[in-house]
């Protein structure tokens, strides 16, 4: 079948879907008229629908958000999302990952917003991503001085980076609770949210511009001999300090394997 | 032509995961929203592997969108398939409708014109789909609250015509009809009339948002006493037919929704009982 054979159909999709996206258009003709209820009011329904669903499911995924807003700054936002982005992707899952540069956007003064929205999507994000089997601690113990001087890890999939400005993470954890959360603050130096998926739960913990630039490098397939070597190049006792990292990373279910171990 | 009944189910939901994980419970087998396995991993797949060990699963698609004029989606047709290996699925249903067209995707279950040119490319893509999976689909009919002028034919025609030219299998959403029979001023047991009996292997049960002069799908109320009288009609009409309860809003507990089931139960034994079920 060809685009050819469907061709007045085509016209009444694009017609109707075009009234669903901004309520203009030249559907209103095709619409038998008659019955219990006028074509307008038909029209309706399935154009508040749209709107409602696509809120509910901005609503659902960005739940803290939603809750530190309230529905009366939170809802006109995801409805001018709503409008400005049709959907694209086949599941609901995929919808609204840019929501928080709209609420950037929205609310310039206030950046801690677009940060607690990207927390919630990440961890959203975290939930139903990639599985994959955390590395044992007990590993690193068969590994030879040799292997120390190649190797890499592979982290599990889900391990996400993200720059922390303000306490989003307790912002988050208070709204978590169902508790007033505290109010936003900077942060006094730079860091990171790192979001992962361990077992069924998503975690998260914030990590330093130190943990957070080692972290980074590994993921992106540095040898850990360089980013210890980078280490030492800036800090006091680099060589407890990665250890303490390396341990918390396997402890916590970040690490899922070794790469370009010689053994 | 079509498969035995499996009894009666229920669509599963997230809210019920630790019910169903916990013990055995009275329900015949489980409908799962397709899309909301057709993830990466985590809880949800892990929980329907686990499910699946001890009830007969089907797959309940949102997305297909085989009315729209645009090809059909590759990429989801392929994770759906995947999806179906993984579970073994008594069988795939998704409904007569379009979800968006130009590559966008509205999310809601679109009415078709009941056209010439309409029935030609739902059976078009009804084949390509069951040539894909290897087997028989299910269409499912959808509420509306609308008709276009375009149409030429009552939607139980269209929904026939599909099911005979493709070669396809039904999902009777007997709210649906109920719904749009509302909407649309028709009898639903017309409706039922015109079915084709061989060809249903699947029920929906749901309810339904009274609005006064229209009602809404909603799926967030228990199913209401006309559905019912309707479930009636269609056991008698159709004999033994695989039935289940949707609920995607106001989720009661999983005992509250196997108490709606039994219902079911009831009003479908007392109907085989009266001896007049056809198929």
């Amino acid at each position: 079948m060809s685009a050819r054979d469907v061709v007045r159909l085509a016209a009444t999709q694009h017609d109707f879907q075009q009234y669903l996206f901004d309520a203009v258009g030249d559907i209103a003709p095709q619409i038998r008229p008659g019955g219990r209820i006028p074509v307008d009011k038909r029209l309706g329904i399935y154009h508040n629908a749209y709107r409602v669903r696509l809120v509910d499911t901005l609503r659902d995924t960005y739940e803290k958000t939603w809750a530190y807003l309230g529905d009366a700054l939170f809802d006109p936002c995801a409805l001018a999302f709503v409008e400005a982005h049709p959907p694209v992707h086949r599941s609901l899952r995929d919808y609204g990952a840019t929501l928080p540069d709209t609420l950037a956007e929205r609310f310039p003064g206030d950046p801690d917003i677009a940060e607690l929205a990207r927390m919630d999507w990440l961890l959203r994000q975290a939930f139903d991503g990639p599985d994959a089997v955390a590395l044992p601690l007990e590993t690193l113990a068969s590994l030879s001085s040799d292997d120390w001087e190649t190797l890499g890890f592979a982290f599990v999939p889900t391990l996400a980076l993200s720059p922390l400005r303000f306490n989003t993470p307790a912002i988050w954890s208070a709204l978590d609770r169902s508790e007033a959360p505290p109010t936003a603050a900077p942060l006094p130096a730079p860091a990171a949210l790192c979001v992962w998926r361990r077992g069924w739960q998503p975690h998260f913990r914030s990590v330093d511009e130190t943990e957070w630039a080692a972290l980074g490098r590994l993921r992106d397939g540095a040898r850990f001999a360089d980013v210890c070597q980078a280490l030492n190049d800036t800090c006091a006792d680099a060589s407890t300090l990665i250890a303490w990292y390396l341990r918390s990373w396997l402890t916590d279910g970040l690490v899922a394997g070794i790469t370009n171990a010689d053994a | 032509m079509k498969k035995p009944s499996p009894g009666f189910g229920l669509g599963l939901r997230p809210d019920h995961y630790a019910d169903f994980m916990a013990g055995p419970q009275p329900v015949d087998w489980l409908e799962l929203i397709s899309e909301n396995y057709m993830v990466p991993g985590g809880k949800p797949l892990a929980m329907i592997d686990a499910i699946r060990v001890d009830y007969p699963v089907a797959l309940h698609g949102v997305s297909l969108s085989i009315g729209s004029t645009d090809p059909l989606d590759r990429d989801y047709l392929a994770r759906l398939k995947q999806l179906a290996r993984r579970v073994e699925p008594l069988w795939v249903s998704d409904h007569l409708c379009w979800t968006g067209v130009a590559g966008k995707n509205s999310h809601d279950l679109l009415p078709l014109p009941y056209s010439e040119e309409a029935l030609r490319l739902v059976v078009a893509h009804v084949r390509q789909v069951q040539d894909l999976l290897g087997e028989r689909m299910l269409l499912e009919n959808v509420s509306s609250y609308l008709e276009f002028t375009d149409s030429v034919m009552p939607e139980w025609t269209f929904l026939r015509a599909v099911a005979e030219e493709a070669d396809c299998l039904l999902l009777l959403d007997v709210n649906n009809v109920y719904v749009s029979s509302v909407n649309h001023g028709f009898d639903p047991r017309e409706y039922l009339r015109h079915l084709p009996a061989e060809r249903i292997q699947q029920i929906h049960l749901a309810g339904h948002s009274d609005h006064g002069d229209y009602i809404v799908d909603t799926h967030d109320h228990p199913v209401c006493d006309a559905v019912w009288a309707l479930y009636r009609e269609a056991c008698l009409q159709f004999g033994e037919v695989a039935a289940m309860i949707e609920r995607d809003d106001h989720i009661p507990s999983l005992t509250e929704l196997i108490a709606e089931l039994d219902q079911a139960r009831a009003i479908a034994g007392a109907a085989a009982r009266s001896g007049r079920a056809v198929a």
